[in-house]
């Protein structure tokens, strides 16, 4: 009989190793283009955490997620061409997403905001710092040697150097396993915190805000909170893709970066931190081999794949089929948690 | 005597929404201990009159003394860790969770995971819903999850409850469990009971107020009140002369 933190764990345990094997073995098995692109997927995966966490673990749908991964991306941008390295400036980035996230959840939160109008806020908060981005043109907006760029955005931005040797830029597969490394451990901090008594509580306001409040509990503060963590780790992300692309514009703050966060939210599954990763694997992969094929647009291929999964998997791709196999492992005379992983 | 002491005393205590008056001047006392009825009619304000004591709507007017602290104003969290605890008119749980996370959840606001998990079998058993512990509450009948949500604001270890219509719902067998569970409370900590069933008021209460039109009515005894000719023409009905 498994222990109550050995269900707790096991799952994620699994999840953990899995991607610990991939770290090792991803840049030994596969060419240099498919690890790039496979570091591709591990930023978006990254950027998925962050409302995966928020919606699925605290019931704050924010439709501005890309507010966050945008601003990450373009802190780190000017703080990184400013200081010649990027350990710091990529602290810097996640610190200053999650002050914003902050300053804007204080407002939400302790206004009593909710529902659509949380949703609205956030969009509204996005589409106006990529407004703002798209009119800093001018030669006047300069912060030291970076300059914003406007529409054109910031280029040469500096690849992620060794933390231990500021000076040293990462070949492509120490940067794909630096970015695993964040991942994996923004994962176990995440699944670790959902099991904390802090993420019992959140889990509570996301099924009933109401009573979670009648308990005692400062349903203001921990929403907050769970707002600050979702910026931070979205602007962790934010960082992590401008240093990749070595490139950042003010698409990064568009509708669409924040629409897509919330499709491989929806299609992984909420409720769970896997789930949305398969998510972003599952569609950005079934997008990348649509754009080669070039026979039909990909959008209206994965907009029809995305009726038929919230028609015929409402619950989303990981959490069906994990009742799939724990339905299947109870038939057989087994007996299982559901764990969260 | 502290069980002689007030441990709520609400003055002049309104609420307004426009120009509809819910709660109207109340002035009304509870003593350390007791177990209160509330009985009216539908929109008589006892609802409203609880929103207010738990701070889910801010009084227009008004004062509440709770424990000798003013409560008028302050947050509910604020209000739930002084020491009042609320069972809602429609329960009010963690539909997705299993009763007895429900019941975790209330007891870990102020205590250990480990002492938590105590109180939360305590609890079961005081309300002697054991079984449910495992069973998620969104599964379960209306009465069963009237006793869970009793288990759950008792775990918080209030020192007044108030319960809006806690029986109603309830097969007779789960209308007397939470009968002799609230007679074995009352004294340990205040009660102040909302509820429509006059057998259930003649089972649990010795005093009873009425309200009407968002004020007090009439305050006393059980016998006295049922035997009160205007109360049982426009609140008890017909019914209620063959009760008293």
């Amino acid at each position: 009989m498994l222990s109550k933190v050995s269900k707790d764990w096991l799952g994620a345990g699994f999840v953990t190793v899995l991607g610990l094997a991939i770290l090792i073995f991803v840049p030994i098995l596969f060419d240099l283009f498919e690890v790039l692109q496979m570091t591709k997927y591990v930023v978006l995966s990254l950027f998925v955490l962050s409302l995966a966490y928020i919606w699925g673990f605290g019931g704050i749908l924010s439709f501005g997620q890309a507010g966050f991964f945008g601003l990450g991306g373009y802190v780190f941008a000017v703080a990184a061409i400013n200081m010649g390295q990027t350990t710091v400036p990529f602290l810097i980035a996640i610190g200053a997403c999650a002050l914003f996230a902050a300053a804007l959840g204080y407002f939400m939160f302790y206004g009593r905001l909710n529902d659509v109008y949380l949703g609205v806020v956030t969009l509204v908060v996005t589409l106006i710092l990529w407004k703002l981005i798209n009119h800093t043109a001018g030669p006047e907006y300069i912060i030291g040697k970076a300059r914003l760029g406007g529409f054109n955005g910031i280029p040469s931005i500096p690849i992620m150097t060794l933390p231990w040797r500021p000076g040293q830029e990462m070949e492509p597969a120490q940067m794909f396993q630096y970015f695993m490394a964040i991942l994996i451990a923004v994962y176990v901090l995440l699944h670790a915190l959902i099991k904390s008594k802090f993420g019992r509580v959140a889990i509570s306001i996301r099924e009933n805000e109401v009573r979670t409040g009648l308990l005692g509990y400062d349903v203001r503060f921990y929403k907050l909170c769970i707002f600050s963590i979702g910026g931070a780790i979205g602007g962790a992300a934010g960082a992590m893709w401008a240093s990749y692309q070595t490139f950042v514009d003010p698409n990064i703050f568009s509708l669409e970066w924040s629409a897509k966060c919330l499709i491989w939210v929806m299609a992984g599954g909420v409720g769970t931190l896997f789930g949305p990763i398969v998510g972003v694997l599952a569609l950005e992969y079934l997008s990348f081999q649509l754009g080669q094929t070039e026979l039909i647009n990909n959008l209206i291929v994965l907009g029809t794949i995305l009726i038929f999964l919230v028609l015929l998997l409402p619950k989303g791709l990981f959490p069906t089929a994990r009742d799939l196999v724990v339905k299947v492992w109870r038939r057989r005379g087994g007996s299982t948690g559901k764990g969260s992983p | 005597m502290t069980a002689e002491r007030a441990i709520l005393t609400t003055s002049r205590l309104t609420m307004r929404f426009g120009g509809v008056v819910a709660v109207d001047q109340v002035d009304f006392t509870l003593k350390t201990g007791e177990l209160r009825c509330l009985i009216g009619p539908n929109g008589a304000g006892k609802s409203t009159f609880f929103k207010c004591l738990t701070g889910q709507l801010k009084p227009t007017a008004g004062s509440i003394l709770f424990a000798d602290r003013e409560l008028s104003g302050k947050n509910t969290h604020d209000i739930v860790r002084q020491g009042i605890g609320i069972k809602t008119q429609v329960p009010n749980l963690f539909d997705g969770l299993p009763a007895r996370e429900n019941i975790a959840l209330s007891a870990r606001q102020r205590h250990s995971q480990k002492r938590s998990e105590e109180i939360t079998d305590e609890m079961l058993e005081l309300i002697r819903i054991t079984a449910l512990a495992h069973r998620e509450v969104g599964s379960l009948a209306h009465g069963e999850r009237q006793l869970i949500e009793l288990a759950m604001v008792l775990a918080g270890q209030p020192r007044l409850v108030l319960l809006d219509e806690p029986a109603a719902g309830m097969t007779a067998e789960e209308r007397g469990r939470l009968a002799s569970a609230l007679r074995d409370l009352a004294g340990r900590m205040s009660l102040i009971v909302v509820e429509h069933d006059m057998q259930f008021i003649k089972d649990i209460a010795t005093e009873i107020t009425v309200f009407h039109r968002g004020r007090v009515f009439i305050e006393g005894d059980v016998a006295e009140i049922m035997a009160h000719h205007e109360v049982q023409e426009i609140y008890l009905g017909k019914e209620a002369d063959g009760a008293a």
